[in-house]
């Protein structure tokens, strides 16, 4: 075990390199990582789904409340006008629910850690965002740049730092993914590595301290996923509803 | 059943439920959504900002004007997110 405790973010290659014109497009251990949760979640949805019993069994149960909890998270936030757009909130919750969840089990590879995939999943729900509230409004979109009731002298002040303010979304919603998974990933690493130098006598506090934080840390992957689906929830009922 | 009665009833019930789940919502975990929302909003308008103003300085080559511009505009937009979050929680 290395002592370096961001050696775990290393992302290294599984099997043949694979090139794409200039882009190295090898299947890495964040791929595989990927793949595994993807997996997972259609097995427990495929097996949820199958039986429809009245008395559900677990499986069914896992499926049936994460789909009710998804479901009232886009009711709660964006209105009866984002039910078409469930899909969409609910298969990016799970799949950041279960990159988060997967990293916590020891020895694996978490996705979510790295701010490439937080800010493609980030900058994919922008675009589509900005495409749907087009879709709806036409140019009036534009009005979300232009809030009512601000004088004349002030509006291209004000437009800039409300364009800034759209364009910070991206950014925001992935480096708080990001941070989180990491400063987590790290700290649970360096108390980790405080056991094993502070040996049989001292070790006993940091790993206290581990286990404490490994409950934590399941908390903040939960709780990152969610954030991260309700402010996807957000910006749609933006982009739905257009009043500011 | 008479129609009247029944859409009577529907409209009740219907009108429960919206009570029910808007009472939910200032309870459950979505203010510790709101809260999260907060910490990162202010240091990302202030990144977009410098970005663009270093994008524009290149563009234009007017080297440090631009930046520091933009710079504070983005302190100014964090500042005004976070205001604007923290009026739609106490909403």
């Amino acid at each position: 075990m290395a002592a370096n405790p961001m050696t775990q973010f290393e992302v290294y290659r599984i099997g043949p390199e694979i090139k794409l014109g200039t882009f190295d497009i090898s299947f890495t251990n964040a791929s595989l990582f990927m793949v595994i949760s993807s997996m997972a979640i259609l097995i427990i949805f495929f097996f949820g789904s199958k039986k429809n019993s009245l008395l559900p069994n677990k499986v069914q149960l896992l499926a049936e409340l994460s789909y009710t909890f998804v479901s009232k998270m886009i009711n709660d936030t964006a209105g009866s006008k984002a039910k078409p757009y469930f899909s969409l909130i609910f298969s990016l919750f799970m799949f950041v629910l279960f990159c988060n969840m997967f990293g916590m089990i020891p020895y694996a590879f978490t996705v979510t850690s790295h701010i490439i995939v937080t800010f493609v999943l980030a900058a994919f729900i922008f675009i589509g965002v900005t495409i749907i509230g087009f879709i709806k409004h036409g140019v009036g979109y534009l009005k979300l740049f232009v809030p009512s009731g601000v004088p004349i002298i002030l509006l291209p002040l004000i437009i800039v730092i409300e364009i800034i303010s759209y364009l910070s979304r991206p950014i925001s919603l992935s480096v708080r993914l990001f941070a989180n998974m990491m400063a987590g990933h790290t700290m649970m690493k360096v108390f980790g590595g405080f056991v094993i130098s502070l040996g049989i006598v001292g070790g006993w506090l940091p790993l206290s301290f581990s286990v404490a934080l490994t409950g934590l840390e399941i908390l903040v992957a939960f709780l990152q996923a969610y954030v991260f689906a309700i402010l996807t929830c957000i910006y749609l009922n933006d982009a739905l509803n257009l009043h500011h | 059943m008479p129609k009247d009665q029944f859409k009577n009833r529907l409209e009740i019930a219907k009108n429960k439920l919206t009570k029910r789940n808007l009472y939910n919502e200032t309870e459950n975990a979505s203010s510790i959504g709101a809260a999260f929302k907060l910490s990162t909003e202010l240091v990302s308008a202030v990144v977009v900002g410098t970005i663009i103003g270093f994008i524009l300085d290149k563009t234009f080559g007017t080297k440090p004007w631009l930046i520091l511009i933009f710079f504070f505009l983005g302190v100014v937009t964090g500042i005004m997110n976070v205001i604007r979050s923290a009026k739609n929680m106490q909403r």
